[in-house]
């Protein structure tokens, strides 16, 4: 699996993120439908966001054949060299990928099942996954420079309020103490080599 | 009886106050996260794997042991209250079990649930004491085609017979596989498909992989739906949680034959106990049409207890099956997997004579489990289900910062972390999409095993492919494979034309 791969899957998604989704902040918005426009389920893309799946795949398997044909291999290799073994895996992919476009192209998928408690121009909500993608990658691209307390304390915060939390300043305060206990538990007891980062100065 | 003595050394090293102490915690904290609605007891091992730095190797499976049970147990705790399965093989006993909860049953449902588990797993540790050495033996006898063949039985096995749809379990097990690929090539010394970049000379960890895959992607697929979905309503448990004599008489056959189709399942990689607790069930439902006063539909005790002991025995032979022949049957048995890779220990006939302590003592310790799961779970079920009272915000929030804990504790490196956001995207993606994970994890974790056997078949043949079904072995391995896949397109069909409502 490349990076380049996995990376470009959300922007395949069918649809920019942005649009008509709930409010995730707000002291009234959880759990309250926008009833009152109806989405349309027109269009060709419509009940056909899965073939993102057929993509991401169709693009591993690009990534094998990119790295089988450019791959350095020795000439006195005897078959089957290491070539052999990802050429079948890019064939099956390729294969697969394609039977996967015609099944979701016969059958899209039904709208929202009516376990939901309101119509939705998405299935998924956008705006908690970005609160978490984008929290887990401040915490990764901080976590040397912050230091494990305040990138964890961030990360939990960001996912308690993507998840629904309405309680943002208590929050705070829960995040601080659960990375401080987990800090405590893991870096001083187990002798695990979290960075100290900022606070580590003091 | 050469096995019993080594078991009873096994419970020399088990039995240890240390050791006790992490089944306990195992159990605890297995059951705990099998409790939480939607997370199952592949996740509660997932979020434990790179703990496993802190441990020496047999506390570290003791506690795995517990946990990969106890999520078990604690998985149909919330079925049966909350119809809310957290893993695929909890699903066959919501049927019932649900429909006694809301007949104010509860008690009743939990406790069934509960002896059923330990009838079936108790069963399934004592076949794999005697089992487990035998098979070990047979497969010292395995040469690469007959380690290809079984390889390639995993990979159709789980791919085909659990997902729904055949292409999308193979297009999972394809990407299992391409991931597994990615490093330096261990036959030629060849770099593939790194680009270059030292971080993944040595591939990509399993530990990143299966923490991306069965948790923080869980945890995102449960985000994007939360505010959106309705709450499960939980029945109310109180109550005495014994069952009466006739309940007794009424439950006991339907443990022993959900037992009985469950101990095969465990050594056939079938993608674990999916299959079996269905089959069960089926297996109930046909035998209660028969009697003048047909109980399914309406809460039939049976139909609960009968996939309960499938679950639980296959989930022990499966474990034999691992120990023995180094082969994951689930997606849990292949995180167990990668923790004995972790400790540079390779399961199969070579791990039961280089580390016998290690192995006798994990055995000892299921049993060990069993009898604290069944104390844990059959007087306190309706404690557990206080568990739900903690806020979803935090309890996600928590889940997400031990995902980047552990990644980072086994790694060291902040590259990991991004490649633990990446693949969650796609674990993510897959959820969404219902494309099922469990032949990921295992074309992960037996791709290497499937390449370099293939490869040197087709080195000492000179190329010649029909090296790969000769030999008894193989060909008896492609035959069963056939087997079993007719069979369950057969039980599919059955399953989905009649199911009571």
């Amino acid at each position: 699996m490349s990076p380049s791969s996995t990376n470009n899957a959300p922007e395949h998604s069918g649809h920019p993120p942005a649009v008509r989704v709930p409010e995730a902040d707000g002291p009234v918005a959880v759990g309250e439908p926008r009833t009152s426009q109806t989405p349309e389920r027109s269009g060709f893309m419509a009940g056909r966001s899965g073939l993102v799946v057929p993509l991401v795949l169709a693009g591993i398997s690009t990534y094998l054949v990119y790295g089988i044909v450019t791959m350095s291999v020795p000439e006195d290799t005897e078959f089957p060299g290491p070539r052999f073994y990802p050429l079948l895996l890019a064939v099956a992919g390729y294969v697969l990928a394609l039977l996967l476009v015609l099944e979701i192209v016969r059958k899209p998928s039904p709208p929202d099942e009516s376990n939901s408690l309101g119509v939705y121009r998405f299935h998924s909500d956008w705006t908690a996954l970005a609160w978490l993608v984008g929290g887990f990658l401040v915490f990764s691209v901080g976590l040397e420079f912050l230091g494990w307390i305040i990138a964890a304390a961030l990360l939990f915060w960001c996912v308690a309020r993507g998840v629904g939390s309405r309680r943002p300043l208590f929050d705070i305060s829960l995040a601080l103490v659960v990375s401080s206990l987990i800090y405590l538990a893991f870096a001083v007891g187990l002798g695990l080599n979290l960075p100290s980062g900022l606070l580590g100065g003091l | 009886m050469e096995s019993l003595g080594m078991l009873a050394e096994g419970f020399q090293g088990a039995l240890t106050p240390m050791n006790l102490l992490w089944v306990l915690v195992g159990c605890l904290l297995g059951t705990a996260v099998g409790v939480l609605p939607g997370l199952g007891s592949s996740m509660a091992v997932a979020l434990l794997l790179p703990m496993t730095f802190a441990l020496d190797p047999t506390a570290a499976f003791i506690m795995f042991a517990g946990v990969y049970f106890g999520g078990l147990f604690g998985d149909s705790t919330m079925g049966i209250l909350m119809n809310t399965p957290g893993q695929g093989s909890a699903i066959a006993s919501t049927f019932e079990g649900h429909k006694m909860a809301l007949n104010g049953r509860a008690p009743q449902a939990l406790a069934t649930a509960a002896i059923g588990a330990f009838i079936g797993g108790m069963t399934a540790s004592i076949v794999v004491v005697f089992l487990a050495p035998k098979l070990a033996e047979l497969s010292a006898l395995f040469g690469p085609q007959e380690f290809f063949a079984l390889a390639l039985f995993a990979f159709v096995a789980t791919s085909s017979v659990v997902s729904d749809s055949a292409i999308k379990g193979l297009a999972s097990l394809v990407i299992g596989l391409a991931i597994a690929t990615i490093g330096i090539d261990a036959m030629s010394g060849v770099e593939r498909f790194t680009l270059g970049a030292p971080q993944i000379f040595d591939g990509i960890s399993l530990v990143t992989v299966t923490v991306a895959i069965l948790a923080l992607g869980e945890v995102l697929q449960v985000a994007s739906r939360i505010k959106r979905d309705r709450d499960g309503k939980q029945v109310d448990a109180s109550g005495r949680p014994f069952l009466k004599a006739h309940e007794l008489k009424e439950a006991a056959p339907a443990w022993a034959r959900g037992t009985a189709i469950g101990l095969p399942f465990g050594v056939i990689p079938v993608g674990g106990s999916e299959v079996p607790t269905f089959m069960a069930y089926d297996v109930e439902r046909r035998l209660d049409r028969r009697r003048h006063d047909p109980q399914f539909g309406k809460g039939a005790i049976r139909g609960l207890a009968a996939p309960e002991a499938a679950g639980n025995a296959t989930t022990g032979t499966a474990m034999g099956a691992l120990l023995a022949l180094g082969l994951p049957v689930s997606s849990t048995a292949a995180i167990m997997l990668a923790a004995f890779q972790q400790y540079g220990l390779q399961p199969g006939p070579l791990l039961f004579e280089r580390a016998p302590d290690l192995v006798w003592a994990l055995l000892a310790s299921f049993f060990v489990a069993m009898v604290v799961l069944l104390i844990l779970n059959l007087p306190f079920a309706p404690l557990w289900s206080k568990l739900l009272l903690i806020p979803k915000p935090y309890l996600y929030a928590g889940i997400t910062v031990f995902c980047g804990l552990g990644v980072y504790a086994t790694s060291g490196r902040i590259f990991d972390l991004l490649l633990l956001l990446g693949l969650s995207l796609l674990g993510f993606l897959m959820r969404r999409y219902d494309v099922p994970l469990a032949p990921l994890m295992i074309g992960m974790v037996l791709g290497p095993l499937a390449e370099s056997s293939l490869r040197d078949a087709l080195l000492s043949s000179g190329g010649d492919w029909s090296v790969l079904v000769t030999g008894p072995i193989p060909l008896v391995l492609y035959g069963v494979l056939l087997i079993i896949i007719a069979l369950t397109v057969r039980s599919k069909v059955v399953n989905r034309t009649a199911r009571d409502v």
